[in-house]
């Protein structure tokens, strides 16, 4: 449904994801190259690239990390082409090096790049507030707020980087990115693909030492060149009816305003500012639109990123402007925004009666006191479980013999591990920490450090502290959790198989073949359902004098029976045999399996429609009564 | 005035499926829609919920507290989870099915004393806020139509129910005629219609309804 709306000719209205929109707005600006890192909130930009490649001519990769994402869009860009990227907040640290830098070459063909902040940290580990990117890197910044919005500025975003020659970023939050609504579309016009011959293009994309310093010069008339464009722009929106009270802000906050002002009573009763341009800022019309006002409110979620600006520009043009933010204590920097948080901010400022919505929550909290939590868990069938198991036991056969560890965990499906039942990490930071950590812990603890990552997350990032653990003598476990797809964003391709974007086949790059070449010495790979062998081996590893890796493969579950059913192929779930179990729960105290759950003889019962027959737990059962189909009703 | 539908289950039931199907009906009747989605790591089993928001002047992706109309609950316990946001006397569609998370068999496990939540008790204290809830058997009904698979078009005839609700029912069966694959359509109507029939039967003493 989504890549019919996609590919439509005609201006036509079509319910869309903001993240769906993104990718129309960038289609319609004719983009050749695209290339992404899957991460939360921006996941879906890549993968609708991807299921639309066929109808179109783009070139499109999954690159191993955000930063070769990037300098694959800036390899285009050097020679004219229209490029895209995006990623997730953190992404941004990995890429800034690039990003940095190419704010002082500049670019040529248009190069977007979006980055997908998480205000409240649904799917990351901080909350980081990518706005500063922008100023860091001397790089313009726009902030939809709404499907819409993200579409007309991707492809004007384009217009943009050609016409300054320098990269832009759009920059959202999940609740943009994770957003619908129906977007009128524009034509769509596109060229041919075509290679350009550098020759014909041919300009100097380099920066150091005195060169650097002309280009910073360059850089800092380009960014006042883009202020003064910014001032034209219809993204920043002044509403004006003439009051002395206004509110500045800016992406979804924005629409948490005039929700907000609805319940307040108070539509069309101040002046509002809603900034498009976050980055540089317009300074002349937050200026003009401050100077009619004695308050001002600044909306906007995270760091008082625009309303430091609202001060600074206060000082010049209205000294005595008063001014509500983070600031002044009426928001916090803490979580993401609602329409109720700012509603009641607003009617404190404005002094109006705030509207209740504590009791509403109070009474629904005492309601739901019967109900359990739903943490995210392992699925039925997926394969870190079982590998988790097997750890846990080898773990504890090293603690019978007085042996401890310090277990590094990373990011991927496995980082689950923190939520309960199963809590067991003692650390978990960012793409490939574990492995660096496990170097600085080799150093400095009496344990054994034990560092995870998965087939993703090892070619992202863990490689080169793989090198450094060789090269310093360092020693630990590194167990590496191969199930073929980056699981977490949604199962996309990586190295670990043939499988491309768009369906298409690259070559294999093997996990084994990269630790034997840096010069590890133990590498072994096991099945990771084989949970009994994996005992034996993890407990090798954990003993063995040097860096240990183990590679525990087996395809994600979920992919794995997507591409069952798709093939029609059967599964078959297990059943209990209730004539067998005698309840002694070693399948509910060690698996954890959300097919689990008791039966009204408080004996465990499998759900026929979430197991998908891995068999593990059938291994575990001391009594032997977990079976395929032949068991009773 | 909008119309706001607070959509809630467990990951892997087709929330965003079910959302997409409304929201190009509403495109289809030129009616304004916008939803704040949360899936992605709540996939897993997690707890996913969608608001919906229909009308001109639906700004923000988020309802506001106690301002949905609909709470519809594709699982028992998760209407509970949510239930701050629906109005007071407003309207809860509640698939009679339970899925335990592994957190409580767990603590059924080391507490023997210890019991799993029951939907009597979830609808007792739905029933409380006060609300109007039609508890929907959608996999009898998904299977009566022919499919196990169409518990959500179960819940869009169920909506189609709802007088208030602002989408044309035509609207609604166009946009499942072309989001279900080709050979699930009848059954998927048929699931339509026994879910409409449902929530009527539930719902009409106490809210205008549709037959």
């Amino acid at each position: 449904m989504v890549l019919e709306n996609l590919v439509l000719q005609e201006n036509k209205k079509v319910f869309l994801l903001c993240n769906e929109a993104i990718v129309r707005g960038a289609l319609e600006a004719d983009v050749k190259v695209v290339a992404f890192y899957p991460g939360a909130p921006a996941s879906e930009i890549l993968d609708t690239f991807s299921e639309a490649a066929g109808s179109f001519d783009y070139r499109m990769e999954i690159s191993t990390n955000e930063k070769v994402a990037l300098e694959v869009c800036a390899g285009a860009s050097f020679a004219g082409l229209r490029s895209l990227t995006a990623m997730k907040s953190v992404g941004t640290n990995v890429a800034a090096d690039t990003l940095f830098t190419l704010g002082y070459t500049g670019v040529q063909g248009g190069l977007v790049m979006i980055i997908a902040d998480d205000p409240h940290a649904h799917s990351s580990q901080t909350e980081q507030d990518g706005r500063f990117f922008a100023p860091a890197s001397y790089i313009p910044m726009l902030e939809p707020a709404t499907p819409q919005e993200a579409k007309d500025m991707t492809k004007k975003a384009f217009e943009i980087s050609e016409k300054f020659r320098v990269p832009v970023i759009i920059r959202t939050v999940t609740r943009v990115n994770h957003q619908s609504g129906v977007v009128q579309l524009d034509r769509m016009e596109r060229k041919p693909f075509a290679r350009v011959k550098w020759v014909d293009v041919k300009q100097r994309f380099y920066t150091l030492g005195e060169i650097a310093r002309q280009n910073k010069l360059k850089m800092l008339e380009r960014t006042a060149a883009l202020r003064a464009e910014f001032e034209q722009s219809n993204f920043n929106v002044v509403t004006e009816v003439g009051a002395d009270v206004g509110i500045v802000t800016s992406s979804v906050s924005y629409l948490y305003v005039l929700e907000a002002l609805k319940m307040l009573n108070q539509v069309s009763k101040v002046n509002l500012l809603k900034i498009g341009t976050s980055y540089p800022l317009p300074e002349k019309t937050v200026a003009s639109f401050i100077q009619k006002l004695k308050k001002v409110i600044v909306v906007e979620e995270l760091s008082p990123f625009l309303e430091k600006e609202v001060y600074v520009i206060a000082k010049k043009v209205k000294p005595d402007l008063e001014i509500f933010g983070k600031l002044s204590g009426v928001f916090s920097e803490a979580w993401e925004y609602n329409p109720n948080i700012v509603a009641k901010a607003l009617a404190s400022v404005l002094s109006l009666p705030s509207p209740q919505f504590e009791e509403f929550i109070d009474e629904a909290r005492k309601l739901r006191t019967i109900i359990p939590d739903r943490f995210p868990t392992f699925c039925a069938g997926c394969p870190h479980r079982a590998t988790f198991v097997a750890l846990n036991q080898a773990f504890r056969i090293q603690k019978a013999k007085g042996k401890s560890h310090f277990f590094a965990s990373d990011i991927g499906c496995y980082s689950m591990w923190v939520f309960p039942p199963i809590a067991e990490p003692d650390s978990s930071l960012c793409m490939g920490a574990s492995v660096g950590l496990a170097n600085g812990l080799s150093y400095s603890i009496e344990e054994r450090p034990v560092a995870v990552v998965g087939d993703s997350t090892f070619y992202h990032a863990a490689i080169p502290a793989i090198i450094d653990a060789v090269h310093n003598g360092n020693k630990f476990t590194l167990i590496i959790l191969d199930n073929s797809v980056t699981a977490m964003t949604g199962q996309q391709p990586n190295p670990s198989t043939t499988n491309l974007a768009a369906g298409k086949l690259g070559k294999q790059v093997s996990i084994e073949s990269i630790c034997r070449a840096i010069g590890l010495e133990f590498v072994e790979t096991v099945d990771s359902y084989d949970v009994k062998n994996n005992v034996d081996v993890f407990s090798r590893a954990l003993e063995f004098d040097g860096v240990a890796a183990v590679i525990s493969r087996r395809e994600c579950a979920l992919y794995h029976d997507r591409n069952k059913r798709r093939k029609g192929e059967p599964i078959v779930p297990l059943r209990v045999d209730k004539e067998v179990c005698k309840r002694p729960y070693t399948c509910m105290r060690t698996f954890y399996c959300p097919a689990y759950e008791l039966d009204e003889d408080r004996q465990p019962r499998i759900s026929q429609e979430l197991c998908d027959g891995c068999s593990v737990c059938a291994e575990l059962c001391p009594l032997g009564s977990v079976k395929r189909k032949e068991a009773g009703p | 005035m909008s119309y706001n539908v607070f959509l809630c289950g467990v990951g892997g039931q087709g929330l965003v499926l079910l959302t997409s199907v409304i929201g190009s009906a509403c495109a289809k009747s030129g009616l304004k829609a916008v939803t704040g989605e949360m899936y992605g790591l709540s996939q897993r089993s997690g707890s996913v919920f969608v608001h919906l928001r229909i009308g001109d002047d639906a700004y923000s992706p988020l309802i506001p507290y106690g301002s949905a109309d609909v709470l519809l609950s594709l699982e028992s316990i998760e209407a509970l989870r949510y239930l701050e946001f629906l109005k007071k006397s407003g309207i809860i569609l509640l698939n009679d099915r339970i899925v335990h998370p592994p957190i409580e068999t767990s603590k059924l496990v080391t507490d023997r004393t210890a019991n799993y939540v029951a939907i009597e008790e979830i609808v007792a204290r739905l029933q409380s806020w006060p609300a109007n809830i039609a508890l929907i058997k959608a996999l009898d009904l998904a299977k009566q139509a022919g499919n196990a698979l169409t518990e959500n078009s179960v819940f869009l005839g169920c909506l189609s129910a709802i007088k208030a609700f602002p989408v044309e029912e035509n609207a609604i069966v166009e946009s499942i005629v072309e989001a279900v694959p080709k050979k699930t359509v009848e059954q998927n109507l048929s699931a339509f219609k026994l879910g409409k029939k449902a929530a009527f039967d539930g719902l009409c003493k106490n809210v205008e309804c549709r037959e």
